[in-house]
């Protein structure tokens, strides 16, 4: 009898039965465990129960009866089935894109697959043939193996090659995931500095290894924090700012900064807008990025520190 | 009665294949079996589709389902499989009716690929993969994503671009499109046709992978600088571009190297750029070089990086910066 047969009438059988069934009990019931050799029948169901749990199927010991005498096996059906999510066929369009974002990972097409059982054939139809699914990148190979380390409060170690400095061994209590500016960073206590860190992912150069338990994340704990400054843009949005944008680039200002509105055109074609504007520094670096394409009408402070640098950067005294 | 009495499948010769497999076809039968369970009928063109198996391999696994069930095994407890005519019904089968939950892995990647997407700003879909990845989070979460909800942080302030949403409609419908496009250095807005074969996110800005016809050359678009997306109604074929994961520089002969001098707020200057021999200095601070062809563009980081970078090399560069300097710094004088 074929493997997948026979593990289809494991899964089947347990997923049936009323009670715990013990191996023996199986045995009997199923007819590819009928060799005469007991004991490499058991091999057998041992290794099928372990196929069993590498693909997701949750099966359990536990006593076969109230008197707990004997031990058996069974699939609960409210750990086995996968409870509705209710999703809209937006939201499972928006799955199917996050799932089949490039960047290798059959893991997460898998789950689509599973989540979207229940949705209307011509709509999967159509998405499968939407070919160019929109892509993320940076990831790296590791980001599965952190993200349960970081679920599980586990402590990692591995190599990390930094921008500056010579690469090394870790050893990190990963708190938090964070993804920024393209990349996903780990950021947790650095046991040996004794203090927070953050590490880039593309830049670990060895898979981690987990070392025992994590300690917690302090209290309030916030990871985005700990990051290093970089160029991500506006930052979190703390306050109104109002910028003039020449010609050439107010389309592209406009078009790229979320909640930005016009106030005005002027007459000599450029155009003042108002918009969120995050923590000063980022804000005035974005600015600056669009040299004399861009003008900080207010607030004050913002226009004070804009014309501050640009002094120190013209080489005037100030 | 025993279960051999069903005949089985001509293709039976073949086997045994290895056990190791096995696991990867139970894994799919058991998401394929609740769909074609819930869609009876479904074809078997479009099952291999949708599953991206081979429709042989397809029909050997229904073939095998077709012997499975439950005890005693008789005709009334297998599972009924049918295909005619190139579609398939699954019967007797209503405990395979709903797919098996996911696996923490498969858990995890799903989440984690959404989240990161959230963090490309300007998604269409941004509304509602953040509502589903809600309801994943409620679904799966006593189970798969505990300890990890509130540990997942998606930066904000990245920035979009108008024009995104018509430029991957065209990559995927393989329609060349007209666009005008912004180049940043030299302040100049070109009109060019391009076939684009891949969006992607990195870095905070998306970016679009065609071939230019105006240079007749493979060319790196950011989405944010496409000032207008026309299609042409003329369609193209793939040439097998590289999409995401690639570098967003290629070095070439012609680069010119300057070595800037980073104080601690531009230190994400050699994390963020490829950079060479970087140096750390006593004080601190850090010497990198960073290759480029295109000195009006660094002059605008060097701005950007209002005072924590110094330009060591090229002199001109320095000039530059100190030029396009008192030109920003004109507007805000001129009107006080």
């Amino acid at each position: 009898m074929h493997p997948l047969e026979r593990l289809i009438d494991l899964v089947a059988l347990l997923l049936n039965s009323r009670r715990p069934l013990t191996f023996d009990e199986i045995r009997t019931l199923i007819p590819a465990y009928q060799q005469d050799d007991h004991a490499a029948a058991k091999r057998m169901f041992e290794r099928d129960k372990d196929v069993l749990k590498e693909v997701g199927i949750p099966i359990e010991l536990a006593a076969t009866d109230v008197w707990d005498v004997e031990q058996g096996y069974r699939i609960p059906r409210e750990r086995y089935y996968l409870p509705d999510a209710g999703f809209t066929a937006d939201e499972v369009w928006a799955l199917f894109v996050a799932a089949h974002a490039p960047e290798e990972s059959g893991e997460a097409e898998y789950a689509f697959r599973k989540l979207s059982a229940a949705t209307d054939p011509n709509v999967l139809s159509a998405m499968a043939e939407r070919t160019a699914a929109p892509g993320v990148d940076a990831s790296g190979p590791y980001l599965g193996a952190i993200a349960d380390a970081v679920s599980r409060g586990r402590s990692i170690r591995f190599r990390y090659r930094p921008a500056q400095g010579k690469p090394g061994d870790r050893h990190l209590d990963p708190y938090s995931l964070v993804f920024r500016g393209g990349n996903w960073y780990v950021v947790g206590l650095d046991r040996v500095r004794g203090e927070v860190r953050s590490f880039r992912l593309s830049r670990m150069t060895s898979g981690i290894k987990e070392t025992g338990k994590s300690s917690p994340p302090p209290l309030g704990f916030s990871a985005s924090a700990h990051l290093a400054a970089g160029p991500w843009g506006l930052g979190e949005p703390q306050q109104k700012a109002t910028v003039a944008f020449s010609p050439d680039v107010a389309w592209m200002a406009i078009g790229s900064t979320p909640g930005i509105s016009i106030l005005r055109s002027r007459p000599d074609g450029w155009v003042v807008t108002e918009m969120p504007a995050g923590p000063t520094d980022a804000f005035v670096s974005w600015i600056l990025s669009f040299g004399p394409d861009a003008e900080v009408v207010g607030p004050r402070q913002i226009r004070h520190e804009v014309t501050e640098r640009l002094t120190a950067l013209s080489g005037a005294p100030a | 009665m025993p279960k051999a009495a069903r005949a089985r499948p001509p293709n039976e010769e073949r086997r045994p294949r290895r056990a190791a497999k096995a696991a990867d076809r139970l894994r799919r039968l058991l998401v394929i079996v609740p769909y074609v369970v819930q869609h009876p009928g479904s074809s078997l063109a479009e099952l291999a589709q949708l599953f991206e198996a081979d429709e042989n391999e397809l029909l050997e696994d229904l073939n095998l389902l077709f012997m499975s069930g439950l005890p005693p095994y008789g005709p009334g407890d297998l599972i009924d499989v049918d295909v005619s005519e190139g579609r398939v019904w699954i019967g007797m089968a209503d405990y395979f009716g709903r797919p098996v939950r996911l696996t923490h892995s498969e858990a995890l990647a799903l989440y984690l690929k959404g989240k990161a997407l959230l963090g490309a700003p300007g998604l269409e879909e941004a509304a509602a993969l953040r509502s589903a990845l809600e309801k994943l989070e409620r679904v799966l979460g006593p189970d798969l994503l505990e300890g990890l909800t509130g540990r997942v942080e998606v930066g904000a302030g990245a920035h979009g671009a108008r024009n995104l949403a018509a430029v991957r409609r065209a990559a995927e419908r393989r329609e060349r499109v007209e666009i005008e496009y912004y180049t940043a250095a030299r302040g100049e807005l070109t009109t060019r046709r391009i076939d684009p074969e891949h969006v992607f996110s990195a870095m905070g800005n998306w970016y679009v992978v065609a071939w230019d016809l105006k240079s007749n050359e493979e060319r790196l678009f950011r989405a944010d600088r496409i000032r207008s997306a026309e299609t042409t109604g003329e369609r193209f074929r793939a040439r097998g571009l590289v999409g995401a994961g690639r570098p967003l520089y290629t070095r070439t002969e012609r680069d010119i190297p300057v070595r800037l001098l980073l104080g601690p707020g531009a230190r994400w200057v050699t994390e963020y750029y490829e950079t060479e021999d970087v140096h750390r200095r006593e004080d601190g601070s850090v010497e990198a070089t960073l290759p480029t062809k295109d000195l009006p563009w660094l002059a605008k980081l060097v701005l950007r990086l209002g005072g924590e970078a110094a330009v060591l090399d090229p002199p001109e560069l320095a000039e530059m910066v100190r030029r396009t300097a008192q030109e920003t710094l004109a507007r805000y004088r001129s009107k006080g």
